[in-house]
Order: C-alpha cells, then sequence, then structure tokens
C-alpha cells in the first residue's frame, strides 16, 4: 500500500472515530421508542432522521437560493409531494383498473344476460331525420377526440406498468411521446366540440318530470316496455350533463397542466393533476356505457349518428314523445305567405 | 360515415391550430428554465 493511500485510510479512521467517542449510550427500548425519544442534543443516528422527518412534515415548501431565471425553481422539497407521488405510482393504477376493466366486465355480463335490444316488430321502411349534419359532426369532432385523449391519458397513468413491460423501451417512449403530443393537441378540438354540444343541445337537455319517469321505469333496460321519452331520454341527459360538465372541468384542469405554475404552485399542479384524473376516470366509465349503448346494445342506435336517419318503429319505442313533435310539425299546415 | 371523416379533418385542422398557437405562447424548457449561460444553443 501505498503512503498516500495509507494516510488516507487513518484519515477516514479518525473521522469516524469522533462521533463514536461523543456517542450516548442507546436507552433500553424498543428501536421504534428511541426513534420516538430521541434525545435533542448529541450524536444519535436516529435523532438526525427524526428532525427531518418532522421539519419535512412541518414545511409545506423547504426553499433555497438559486440562479436560474424561474423563482419558483428555488423549491427544494416539497414534502407533499411525497402522498401525490405514493398516490400515482399505488392507488391510482389500482383505481384506474378498477374502474374501467370493472366497467367493461359489467357491460360484457349486461349483453351476455339482455343481448343486443332489437327493434320491436324489426326493422321498417319508414325513417325520420333524428340529427344534422352538423350535429353528427359536433358529435364525431368530441368522440374521435376523446378516444385518442382517453386511450393517451390512460397510458400517462398505466402505460408503465402494461405497456412498457410488453413492448420494451424504444417502443414505449415513442408512442408515448406521440400520445403526449396527441393529448395537448386534441384538447382544443374535444372542447370546441363540447361547447358546441352545449350550445345546440342544451334546451333539449334540461331535466323534467318525463325524465324522472323513465328512470322509475329503469329507461327500459328493466323488464319489458319503453317508458316515454323526448328527444332525449333520462340516461342521454345524463350523459349530455356528464360530457359538459366533466368536458369542462377536463379542459380547465388541463389548460392548468398545460401552463404549469402559471396560476398555482407545485402543491396545486398536484392537487389539479389528481382532479384531472378523477374526472377522466369518471368519464371514462360513463362514456364506455354510451358506447356500448350506442353501438353493440342496441340496434338502431348506431343509425342515427350514421346516417342521421332512424327508423321510425326504434323512434317510437325508445323517443315516443319526440316523434310525436316531429309528426306533429310535420303535419302541421304551413302559414300561406303573405299576398 | 362521410360526417365522421369530415369530423376527423376537422379534429386535425384544430390541433395542429393548436400546436402553433401554444408555441407562440409557450417557451421551450432551455429558454423558460436555464440562464442565458446555459442555454443549449445561445445563438437562436
Amino acid at each position: 500500500m501505498s503512503k498516500l493511500g495509507m494516510l488516507t485510510r487513518l484519515a477516514l479512521l479518525a473521522m469516524l472515530a469522533i462521533p463514536a467517542a461523543h456517542a450516548q449510550p442507546a436507552p433500553a427500548t424498543p428501536p421504534s421508542s428511541v426513534r420516538l425519544d430521541a434525545p435533542t442534543t448529541g450524536f444519535d443516528p436516529d435523532s438526525v432522521e427524526v428532525h427531518q422527518t418532522e421539519e419535512l412534515d412541518k414545511n409545506r415548501l423547504v426553499t433555497g437560493s438559486i440562479t436560474l431565471p424561474d423563482s419558483r425553481a428555488a423549491t427544494l422539497i416539497q414534502p407533499d409531494g411525497r402522498i401525490w407521488r405514493d398516490y400515482r405510482r399505488g392507488p391510482l393504477l389500482w383505481i384506474t383498473a378498477a374502474v374501467v376493466l370493472g366497467m367493461i366486465a359489467l357491460l360484457g355480463l349486461f349483453y351476455a344476460i339482455k343481448g343486443e335490444i332489437k327493434i320491436d316488430g324489426g326493422r321498417g321502411i319508414a325513417t325520420l331525420l333524428r340529427f344534422s349534419a352538423f350535429e353528427r359532426f359536433m358529435h364525431w369532432v368530441t368522440a374521435a377526440s376523446w378516444c385518442i385523449l382517453a386511450i393517451s391519458g390512460l397510458n400517462i397513468v398505466a402505460g408503465r406498468v402494461t405497456l412498457l413491460p410488453l413492448i420494451g423501451n424504444d417502443a414505449f417512449s415513442t408512442l408515448s411521446t406521440w400520445l403526449k403530443y396527441s393529448h395537448n393537441f386534441l384538447a382544443f378540438p374535444f372542447t370546441m366540440g363540447v361547447i358546441l354540444m352545449l350550445l345546440v343541445w342544451v334546451r333539449h337537455n334540461i331535466p323534467n318530470k318525463v325524465d324522472v319517469a323513465w328512470f322509475k321505469a329503469g329507461g327500459g333496460f328493466i323488464g319489458h316496455g319503453h317508458p316515454p321519452a323526448g328527444k332525449f331520454n333520462g340516461g342521454q341527459k345524463a350523459v349530455f350533463w356528464i360530457v359538459v360538465l366533466g368536458g369542462g372541468g377536463l379542459a380547465v384542469t388541463g389548460l392548468g397542466l398545460m401552463f404549469p405554475f402559471y396560476v398555482t404552485n407545485v402543491f396545486g399542479m398536484q392537487i389539479i393533476q389528481v382532479v384531472h384524473g378523477g374526472i377522466a376516470l369518471a368519464m371514462i366509465a360513463a362514456m364506455l356505457g354510451h358506447i356500448y349503448i350506442g353501438s353493440v346494445g342496441m340496434e338502431g342506435a348506431l343509425d342515427a349518428m350514421n346516417s342521421g336517419d332512424v327508423d321510425l318503429g326504434w323512434a317510437k319505442a325508445h323517443h315516443s314523445l319526440w316523434v310525436e313533435e316531429e309528426l306533429a310539425k310535420a303535419t302541421r299546415p304551413q302559414p300561406s305567405p303573405a299576398e | 360515415m362521410r360526417m365522421f371523416l369530415v369530423a376527423v379533418l376537422a379534429m386535425i385542422v384544430v390541433s395542429v391550430g393548436a400546436y402553433y398557437a401554444l408555441n407562440t405562447i409557450q417557451k421551450p424548457v432551455d429558454v423558460a428554465f436555464a440562464t442565458q449561460a446555459a442555454r443549449i444553443d445561445p445563438g437562436e
């Protein structure tokens, strides 16, 4: 061993020996009690940890001096971030899995029991225009944006534990980058679609007594027969308000995430992220139900958003009051032009 | 189906518009969070 090496070793040993010489004998209590009752003076490795934890719990933000132009970067430690991080890594994944997979399982079970709800008496020849071209356009802008937003959002939450092990680092990185860009930019057409739907459909979606009766009758899903409904039944009105209020909430919180720290600090950012994810998850569950009943769950329902024309028998069964209104409009004598 | 395709086209157009709009508002990370001397390309 060289002289320099020997000197270094001796110096290290001396450094270790100094604290050992000042160390006090450990109290004759279990280790957990030692931490809580640790003396405030003298050397005790545990007491250092206890003080640090207490300090972190006492202070919302531990700040320091920085030379970066952004003063918010002076936050060096944010103790509350540990709660957010633990939630993000643990409970959020389980909640997401339970909501998404649970909803898919429920719909699968419902389909296995009930099957596709058929049009009473089969499809006829007569049809009725249910949604105009513009109504279908705004619906599909919102729906198509939503599908990609939901998939890319789920990837942000759970991609690391679901996709990454399957496709590997490189593919996951590329995919996640593109999905993140999509998430940011598709938020705008989605918000546009929600605003248009609010403006065009709100007058048909004001809750009334007919909706109460519709819900009391189980919406026609339980038992036989179809409760009367206007252009939108109680379930559709619920979906409308979920989309408008939930979509509005997602847009606001999404802007908060898109412009980090513009209006709040790191704690606020964490709250916004939790709220954004919670609303999104609730909407994913609701939209899975909406997609199911609008496609495989009910014969003739997709026509309303495909061609816009629905089977008259289907319309009479599910929206009897609306059909009466439309037929009354069609048979009402038109005012003669002024001479 | 035609309205679906028109909607997808509109969705892309609005998204691209949002991309350019955001680029005028948001700063790149090397500008927002670094000093002049630490920028990756100070010439820009």
